[in-house]
Parts: C-alpha cells; structure tokens; sequence
C-alpha cells in the first residue's frame, strides 16, 4: 500500500491569537508554540497501523506552510513516517481549503498513492474540506469521518464505518485509491520514538514551491474576521474565589437545584 | 441565465431531517430569486417524498429518481448532481452541515467548479460568516466564484414554514443510471448511549481544560451533590482516554436537556454545544474568559476548576449545616 497524510500544523494555544493588521486573518504571539492539528495525529497513526498489517507499504508525510511546518512533518516521521513532503507556502496567511486540496492533488498525482488519510478538520479553520476536495480533484473514492477500517489491497477495497449522529455509524465498502479522513478517537496516536526523531532530524525533506505546482485559485476570500462577540444573555460571576462560590450556590438556590 | 438557489432535501428513513427545513429558511434568506428543493431517492420512495415536501413548503420540488440512491453514499448523490447540473448555472447549492450534508458538499463543489463554504452561521453583504478557532473568530467569506456550495450549521435557522400558498410545481426526474462502486452495509446503531445521562436532571460535564485525569475525580465530587446527576464531556476527553465515549455530550454523542448543566473546562465547540444547548439553566466555568462556552451559558465563572470546584462543594457543605 503507497499511503499518503496529510498533516497541518497548528497554533497550540489559541488565547495566543489576535486579528492581524490587515483584518483578514489572525496573528500569532512571539510565544506561540506551533504543533500537529490533533485529528491529522490520528490519521498519521492510522495510516502507521496499515502500513504495518501489509509489509512493503510506504507511508508519506504532506505538509503545506512555511518553513515551521517542517517541524510537524519531523514529528510524523519520528512517529514511523517514512518520508515527508513540504510544499513551501509563504507566510502565516488564509490559505483556502481548495488551495491546499490543490496543492496536495498535484503533488500526490504522479505517485498513485492507494490511500490518502488526513483528520476530520483543522481545529483552526474547522472546515473539514481538504479530504472531500482532494478526493474529487483526484477522482478517489472518499468516506469521512472514519472511525474504523479495514483494508482489503488484494481485491483493492477499504470497508469504512463512519461516524454520524449520535454515534451511529454508516458502514460502506469503497474501491480504492481512496481519501478517509480520519475521526477521532480511532486509535490512540502513539509517540515518536527517540531512534526515529534523531534520525528524523537530520532526514532529507523533499520541499516543492507551492508556485511549482501551479497558480493559487483561492475561491473565496475572508472579508472580514473578528473576534466572536462576548457573551450575550450571561452574566459574570464575579468577586474572590469564595465569593464566587457563594453567590453560585445562591443561584442554583434560586433555582431549587440545592 | 438560470441563478436558482437550489436545497438539497436530505432525508432518512422516509423523513426529511429537520435541518432540511433551516435549510430552506437559509435558502429563503439569500433572496436571490427562485428555490428549487432537490429530493434524491429510489423509485419506492421519491414520489411519496417529494411530494410531501412540496405540499409542506409550496416550493417547487424536483424529485430525482434513480434505483442507486436506495440509502445515502456520496459517491451516488455526487453522480446524481452533478449530472443534474450539468446545463444549469445554480447560484448556490444549499446542504445542511449533518453528517451526510458535510460528507458531500466538498467533492460537489470541486464538479461544479463551486466554491464551498461550510458550516455557514449568517449571511449578509455577498458574504458567509462562520466560525473558526473553537468559536473564538467570526470569519466572513466571500466566494470569488459564480457558483457556491454552502453548508448550513443545524440549529441556527428556524425551520422554514409551511407555504400556504403552492408558488411552485412538483416533477419527477428520473436519473441515468451511473455505476456506483460505493457498496452501503447499512447503519450500525451507537454504543455511546446513556440512558442516565439523558434522564439527569444536572448533568455536570468535563472538557479538555480539566486539564488531567485524576481531576476528574472533583466533577464526580460535585455530581454527587445532586440527586439524579451525571457526569458528562467533551469528545476530547473520551478521545484522551480519560472518560468512556458514554459520557460523551455532542453531534457524535448524547444529547441532553438536563434542568442544570455546569460545564467545567469546556471551550465551547459547536459539536460539543449543539448536544447540550437546550439545557435549562446553564454555567460555564473556565479559565478563558473568551472561551465560547460564555455565549451559551447563562453564568459564567472565570476561574481554575481543580481549584473552584472543591471551593463550590465546601460552600455548599458549610451551608447545608448552618
């Protein structure tokens, strides 16, 4: 099996995060630490444990961003990762979900990778798009949401069950090559081994100039962001620690809750 | 040219989701001209369906018909549309953001040469303002193509009501036959429901800002304050291994209504909100006041739950001996 993750890398703390001078996306603190989108680590471990039932199996790393993300493809690759691929994009700007589905069909394209996997969604920009986009740029198969698989290369298959409402789950069979993208709690990401991050450190990278693969084609642009408006009908309790106690229990008081 | 603003009706066992009907007041909200409602099913189903739309909206409904659309796979549904729309010019294709909605719309999009935005929460000035950062941001987009895919966050439309005025007219379309490799297995029903988490009247729930397993201890401390409580969470939480998926409260979990729910070291999510909104009194304790659990709560408390919680319970001890 030729597997392919896609990985975004993430701010870690999002109290770190004001809008940025030009009003159209956000800006990180000095301070902030950067680290693997958690959903895309389940699908990074998904993909090891497939790679691992089918010998012969090669798992690549795909990263979009500038030259920080190379320390998530790092991680993925002293995870068991067996190499990793950056597309060099600029500085820490809006890049759309189609612009990356973009970049990564073109990069994956001539490798004819069996599987592409990557998390449910950003847990910055939360659309939960690149899987589906990609999967129709490439003409694969697609299931979201997956929560449990089992790959059949022989008769060239995957069975899904994915995820929905309530916890219910849709089961389907798919023909490969096919994108899953990966929900969490499917496994529990394993971390990196000390061996393979020294030998990671030092691991070639292959780096491809977003440019190279072709002109950006955002589809849309954010007009406007802005934080979400404070709280509407709430209200703060406030005084010392105990005080707040207090006037809390007065509350669920008023509401016969004690 | 034709600019119609078309919804997808989405549907499951012989009734259409109640996201189907806010969708439609989303759809009705553009005001971009004529809605076409598109009913997707088999030839057992589709008139039956199609027509009870339209008697219920008095929209013009199109019903298209294919014996592969017997049950939902996206690869089907994407066939089906984009042949559909293969000689129209659709302004916007409305979905709802369900499970289904949210698995389809990105791959239609990339067919029709769409944008897609996802999860949209208001619209205004050609742009679609959603949310990102767990809440936190307020984004508007504006799509730099002729044609959108727009998914639409449940809860966030009241359903559209009933037409009592029949504007539009009901057809029935039959669909090509497309080869669809997809095989459907059917639903397996959920393991993570909790019968005693949907009948508590408090429910108090965890979230990732409980920072370590072992503080889990200190919600079951205050859960057992109240008699017919139980202890919920986030997703996160169960994904961390710290709590069962049982307790877990949100789009993939329990949906509960409880008379109180104290939400301890949650951001606020909407998958995590949409399972327990309807909550009747609602207090939100965590650490970041800019949290968007604030915007659901009725009280909040800023502060450090390993260290307010046990403060809370000795109150209330100290106060039932007085």
């Amino acid at each position: 099996m030729r597997i392919l993750v896609c990985v975004k890398q993430v701010c870690d703390s999002a109290d770190t995060l004001s809008v940025n001078n030009a009003g159209a996306w956000v800006e990180h603190a000095p301070k902030s630490v950067f680290r693997i989108n958690r959903f895309d680590e389940y699908a990074i471990e998904e993909g090891l444990r497939i790679t691992e039932r089918h010998s012969g199996s090669v798992l690549d790393i795909v990263s979009i961003g500038p030259q920080r993300v190379q320390a998530g493809i790092r991680r993925a690759l002293g995870m068991g990762a067996h190499h990793g691929i950056h597309i060099l994009k600029g500085e820490d700007t809006y890049v759309t979900p189609l612009e990356r589905a973009f970049l990564i069909s073109e990069a994956a394209r001539s490798r004819h990778y069996d599987l592409v996997l990557t998390g449910v969604m950003a847990e910055d920009d939360m659309e939960g798009q690149v899987g589906g986009l990609t999967a129709a740029m490439l003409a694969y198969a697609c299931a979201t949401n997956v929560i449990y698989e089992e790959t059949v290369p022989d008769r060239g298959e995957i069975t899904v069950e994915r995820e929905i409402e309530g916890g219910s789950r849709e089961c389907i069979t798919l023909k490969l090559p096919a994108v899953l993208t990966i929900q969490s709690g499917i496994n529990i990401p394993r971390y990196p081994v000390l061996s393979h991050m020294l030998k990671s450190r030092t691991a070639a990278l292959e780096q491809i100039s977003a440019g190279m693969l072709g002109p950006s084609r955002p589809g849309q642009v954010i007009e406007k962001i802005s934080p979400s408006p404070p709280a509407g009908i709430g209200e703060l309790i406030e005084g010392s620690p105990y005080e707040k106690a207090e006037k809390l229990l007065e509350i669920l008081h008023r509401h016969s809750l004690v | 040219m034709n600019r119609t603003v078309y919804v997808a009706a989405l549907h499951e066992k012989g009734h259409f989701m109640q996201e189907t009907f806010e969708t439609i007041s989303f759809a009705q909200e553009l005001d971009k001209g004529k809605i076409v409602l598109l009913v997707l099913a088999d030839e057992e189903s589709v008139t039956t369906l199609s027509r009870q739309l339209f008697l219920e909206t008095g929209l013009d409904t199109i019903g298209l018909k294919g014996n592969f659309l017997k049950g939902y796979s996206a690869e089907a549904y994407i066939k089906t549309l984009s042949s559909f729309f293969r000689d129209k010019e659709p302004a916007c294709v409305c979905i709802p953001h369900t499970s289904q909605g949210a698995d389809f719309a990105p791959q239609l999009s990339v067919a029709l040469q769409a944008c897609c935005i996802t999860a949209v929460e208001a619209v205004g000035n050609g742009a679609f303002t959603r949310t990102m950062f767990g809440g936190k941001f307020k984004v508007e987009i504006r799509p730099t193509k002729q044609a959108s895919v727009l998914t639409v966050l449940p809860g966030t439309w009241n359903p559209c009501s009933h037409g009592n005025i029949v504007q539009g007219e009901l057809t029935i379309t039959d669909v090509p036959d497309e080869s669809v490799s997809t095989r459907t297995h059917g639903i397996r029903e959920s393991s993570h429901k909790n019968a005693a988490l949907s009948d508590s009247e408090v429910v108090v729930s965890a979230g990732r800002g409980v920072g370590k397993q072992e503080n889990i201890r200190i919600l079951r401390d205050l859960c057992s304050l109240f008699p017919k409580s139980a202890l919920g969470s986030t997703r996160a939480v169960c994904d961390l291994g710290w709590l069962d998926y049982t307790h877990q409260i949100g789009v993939t979990g329990n949906k509960v209504s409880p008379r109180l729910y104290i939400a301890c070291g949650i951001s606020g999510a909407a998958q995590h909100v949409a399972g327990m909104k309807d909550s009747r009194l609602i207090i939100a304790v965590n650490t970041d006041i800019d949290a968007s659990i604030f915007r659901v709560a009725h009280y909040g408390v800023v502060e450090d739950l390993a260290r307010f919680i046990p403060l809370l319970i000795e109150a209330y001890i100290k106060r039932n001996r007085e």
